[in-house]
């Protein structure tokens, strides 16, 4: 059965390639990020239990780590079902990736396996090593590092397809160095990478933390005996705490990460901010959606955070840092009223006062219990990350044909028709896989010509040499016009650089280019393919 | 699915070189540390409704014990097992880019509908099998469907990958299709020749493999316990559970060489050079190791059984089945280890059986099979079940080099040794119908002269091939 042929070259998918995977990424992510914030939260309610001697906080960790257990394999499974749909629908992308990534791949591969038998020891020995609490409670602890060092190497690839920088898969042709062989460092720590790892890990630490207050919320609606509903309620309200704690440090992150995407992936930063096309869904903006939520998960967060503390409640949240960075909130959403619509900040304000009122009327209803307000933030994290997630991904140009140009629902790239070919590949590895003519030879589709790599423009020049130090941003906002001075200096800091290409970059500075072309004309269409 | 025999493009994509070891030792290796967990974790599904159902059936709580332990460990080695499972098709992606890409063009579907039966085997598994054990102590019928429930999608799991591993060896009349060629599935490459019989030799290897190694280590835990404290509620279970999971094993395993007389047929009529590969070609020094491993399970398992469970039934069915196993040694083409007379080979192998046969009988409720040496005996015939396993596994991949599929795509790292030497198989031996040990046996003076004549005499071989092979001969034979 060949269901792909001359005219439809793609192995199709129900509700189409890019849905599922899409769905497989998000919901991997969704479980990913929950295992990761899990493993903290229960290395947290450990150390409560330990230094406060009281086992009930190890009873609740015990808990979260059988559903981390549980939902770590359903990670684990969904990640090879994202690997077997991108391999078929996405074969290009996918194995070009691979020749940059194998390695940080193989070595995320690694920590997979340590954190799963870690992960495997901690809670199936738990009984075991009662004796050794405190080694138990290091074995858990590892594996939030273990998780991280995972997360970095998973963020890199993330990052880099947003902002690939000067790493555009030609980079290795200029350099002249041993080509890229599985591993590309300058893809790697692109100008993004950073900023969506400090991101993802508070988000993940938030995410985590809500889910788990979440489930206690639900545990409580269930409990009968008093002493467990204080079970839930006390390790639901250091979980909260925990969360919110985490969630209240996205929006400063979150702003130096869209500052970074304003230089280096300025298209994507205008689909999210302005909103143009492909992310918008049926007329719904899902960032905006994403903020609208963000808003009424701080309404809620602000309100049960004061109630708890005017009742002196156990783990109630230092109320002078929530309104400071409530205040940052505020501040964030009157910049971004300027910049889009005072819709967005009207819309912002009004989530959040009517989350707060509901907060408000669920803790009264349940008599101070916040098991209302758990559960609700816990499903209202959960739309957060997908969200977020989604609007990453989606507000990347898309919808192009393999030259480029846009075409709807045409958003992929034909099986190996440009493949990515370092010219330094060694021809001791070139594989001998055919027998002899086929038969058929002159039947299938012709393939379009190899990737035709230009020369080194001063533009890529600019981009090579100058990021590797700092941001594009730095030559943007540069006001004075000594570019000779400038790029002097820069030598003489130790950017390796020939005399020519000293000359050229300088040339290409003072003549405005860089400024030109980093403010996009929002008419134009997109102009990359994925 | 005929027209699209040969693939027509190359695929540019670098082949990434490993450190240390060559690429394929290092696949070997992550792929030899999954399939044991895979297969443990797959087996103990399938058996341990099985054990709980006797147990509710019979109101003995051993079965319910001895299943409960089952699952448990198969929690325990599920992460690492599916975490080590997600590295592999990581690196065949890095490491065998065009193969991967060609072989993922062919079988999407079947991936996918995998990934599916995994995620549901740990739904089931997880949440509604080990999860819910002590809270439905009294839906027990419910519990015990749900572990059907896991087998069930467990065993698609293994369905698949048998399905797609035998095509590797047996493709059939199915062409593996280029880099640019999607073809999503075809049913002929899943059903390809070799798929049954590899699917029942895996399935009747991994019950035998596990519950001998399993019962083995059962037994060592026995004695841990009898040491400490001899009349215990704990010694006693071991002591059964270690015996029942060890007999158990021990039949499964007559149902191996029936299926594998088969298998070998397929594969001779399929993939002739990897017939004989193993059967007395480079790959036959691991059958070898595979088969003394059997006879170490035979002679030494078989006594541990008669002894323990010394009943004429037992010793008539250990009979049976090892009559099975000469009725698969008379039928299979003689190996004539023993020298060039078949009739030899044939005389041998039935009076060693023979003599195995009367071995047991003799041994039958003799002896103290309780007795710390035999705990160990059994451990050890554990690990030998475990080692023709792994040994079969090991010789399937190796018997069809330099090609990765068989006849279809030729591994980055072939050599011209590798190269040459299926050259000689293929168009040397097949079409005189002889043994890779004819080679050495029937030596003649020249090489050079001896191909000049069967050419001559029809054999159709081009100038270079005659070449390579002459030069083949000359320096290894």
């Amino acid at each position: 059965m060949i269901l792909a042929a001359g005219s439809n070259p793609f192995i199709q998918f129900p509700g189409g390639a890019k849905w599922s995977i899409g769905f497989l990424g998000i919901f991997h992510v969704a479980v990913g990020s929950l295992a990761i914030g899990f493993a903290f939260i229960v290395t947290v309610l450990q150390l409560v239990a330990y230094f406060r001697k009281d086992n009930r906080y190890d009873l609740l960790a015990k808990r979260v780590q059988l559903w981390h257990v549980c939902i770590y394999n359903i990670g684990t499974i969904n990640a090879i079902g994202l690997v077997f749909a991108l391999s078929g629908l996405y074969p290009q992308f996918w194995s070009q990736i691979f020749t940059q990534f194998f390695w940080t791949l193989i070595v995320e591969e690694t920590l997979f396996l340590m954190l799963a038998t870690t992960l495997t020891f901690h809670y199936f020995f738990w009984e075991d090593m009662w004796g050794h609490k405190k080694l138990h409670i290091f074995l858990g602890a590892l594996m939030t590092p273990f998780f991280f060092l995972q997360f970095y190497i998973i963020n890199g690839m993330g990052a880099y397809m947003l902002t690939p920088a000067f790493a555009e898969g030609k980079a290795s042709l200029w350099s002249g160095t041993a080509g890229i062989l599985g591993w590309d460092k300058l893809a790697f720590y692109n100008p993004s990478f950073l900023m969506l790892t400090l991101h993802r890990t508070a988000a993940n630490f938030a995410y985590a933390g809500f889910v788990v207050a979440g489930v206690c919320g639900c545990l409580l609606y269930l409990a009968k005996r008093d002493k467990i509903k204080a079970w839930y309620e006390t390790g639901g309200r250091l979980t909260f705490k925990v969360a919110f704690i985490s969630f209240l440090t996205l929006p400063i992150i979150g702003f130096f990460y869209s500052w970074v995407l304003k230089y280096h992936a300025k298209e994507a930063y205008d689909n999210l901010m302005i909103g143009r096309g492909d992310v918008v869904a049926g007329g719904i903006d899902w960032w905006w959606t994403k903020q609208l939520v963000v808003a009424a998960m701080i309404g809620i967060g602000l309100v049960f955070g004061r109630k708890s503390a005017k009742a002196k409640r156990e783990f109630a949240m230092p109320m002078a840092a929530v309104y400071v960075v409530s205040l940052l909130y505020l501040m964030f959403y009157v910049g971004m009223a300027t910049q889009m619509t005072w819709m967005f900040l009207w819309g912002s304000l009004a989530a959040a006062i009517i989350a707060g009122l509901w907060a408000s009327h669920l803790v009264n209803r349940h008599g101070g219990s916040g098991r209302a307000v758990f559960v609700t933030m816990g499903i209202l994290s959960f739309l957060t990350v997908c969200l977020g997630g989604y609007v990453r991904e989606a507000s990347r140009p898309r919808f192009v044909n393999p030259s480029g140009d846009a075409e709807p629902g045409q958003n992929r790239i034909q099986h190996y028709s440009s493949v990515y070919h370092p010219a330094e590949r060694p021809e001791s590895i070139d594989m001998r896989m055919v027998r002899g003519e086929p038969p058929h030879a002159a039947e299938v589709p012709g393939r379009s010509p190899l990737l035709e790599i230009g020369p080194e423009t001063a533009a890529d020049l600019v981009s090579s040499r100058c990021i590797s130090c700092h941001t594009l941003e730095r030559i943007y906002s540069y006001k004075g016009t000594d570019w000779d001075r400038v790029v002097g200096r820069m030598e003489a800091y130790g950017t390796r650089m020939t005399n020519e290409e000293a000359g050229e970059i300088v040339e290409y500075l003072e003549g405005g280019e860089l400024q030109r072309n980093t403010s996009i004309d929002v008419n134009d269409g997109p102009t990359s393919s994925e | 699915m005929g027209g699209l025999k040969g693939a027509s493009w190359t695929m540019d994509l670098p082949v990434i070189e490993t450190p240390v070891f060559p690429r394929w030792v290092w696949m070997e290796e992550i792929t030899y540390s999954h399939i044991p967990i895979a297969t443990l974790v797959t087996a103990y599904m399938l058996l341990a409704p099985l054990f709980e159902y006797i147990g509710y059936r019979r109101h003995d709580p051993r079965w319910e014990r001895l299943s409960k332990g089952l699952i448990w460990f198969a929690m325990i080695v599920f992460s690492p097992g599916a975490a080590l499972g997600t590295g592999i098709p990581m690196f065949i992606i890095g490491t065998y880019p065009e193969f991967w890409s060609r072989w993922a063009n062919l079988f999407f579907w079947p991936l996918i509908a995998q990934f599916i039966f995994f995620l549901v085997e740990v739904f089931f598994l997880f949440f509604l099998y080990y999860l819910t054990w002590d809270a439905w102590q009294h839906r027990k019928r419910l519990h015990i469907a749900m572990g059907v429930c896991a087998a069930i999608s467990g065993y698609l799991v293994q369905i698949v990958w048998d399905s797609l591993g035998a095509y590797m060896l047996t493709p059939g009349n199915v062409a593996l299709p280029g880099v640019d060629q999607p073809v999503a599935w075809s049913l002929p490459a899943m059903l390809n020749p070799s798929f049954p019989f590899l699917l029942f030799h895996r399935t009747f290897g991994n019950f035998s493999y596990v519950m001998l190694l399993t019962g083995g280590v059962l037994a060592l835990r026995y004695m841990g316990q009898k040491r400490k404290n001899p009349d215990s509620e704990n010694t006693q279970y071991f002591h059964w559970a270690a015996g029942t999971c060890f007999i158990i094993g021990f039949f499964a395993f007559f149902a191996q060489p029936v299926i594998g007389w088969f298998y070998a047929r397929v594969i001779q009529r399929e993939a002739p050079v990897a017939f004989m590969a193993i059967m007395g070609g480079h790959s036959s020094p691991y059958f070898i190791a595979k088969m003394i491993a059997i006879l170490i399970l035979l002679v030494v398992g078989g006594t541990f059984v008669v002894k323990r469970y010394g009943s004429k039934t037992v010793v008539w069915a250990a009979t049976a089945g090892l009559l099975v196993v000469l009725l698969v040694v008379m039928m299979h083409p003689p190996l004539m280890w023993l020298g060039e007379s078949a009739a030899a080979w044939r005389v041998v192998s039935t009076a060693v059986v023979l003599a195995i046969i009367g071995w047991l009988w003799r041994s039958r409720g003799r002896g103290d099979p309780n007795r710390t040496g035999w705990q160990w005996a059994m451990f050890i015939v554990g690990l030998a079940g475990f080692f023709a396993f792994a040994m079969g596994g090991f010789s399937r991949e190796h018997i069809k080099s330099p090609d990765t599929v068989y006849g279809e795509i030729v591994k980055p790292e072939w050599t011209d040794y590798e190269a040459d030497r299926y050259l000689v198989y293929q168009k040397w031996l097949e079409p005189q119908e002889l043994l890779p040990i004819d080679l050495d046996r029937q030596r003649p003076e020249s090489w050079r002269s001896e191909v000049g004549q069967a050419r001559r005499d029809g054999l159709e071989l081009t100038d270079e091939e005659a070449e390579r092979i002459i030069t083949y001969l000359e320096e290894h034979h």
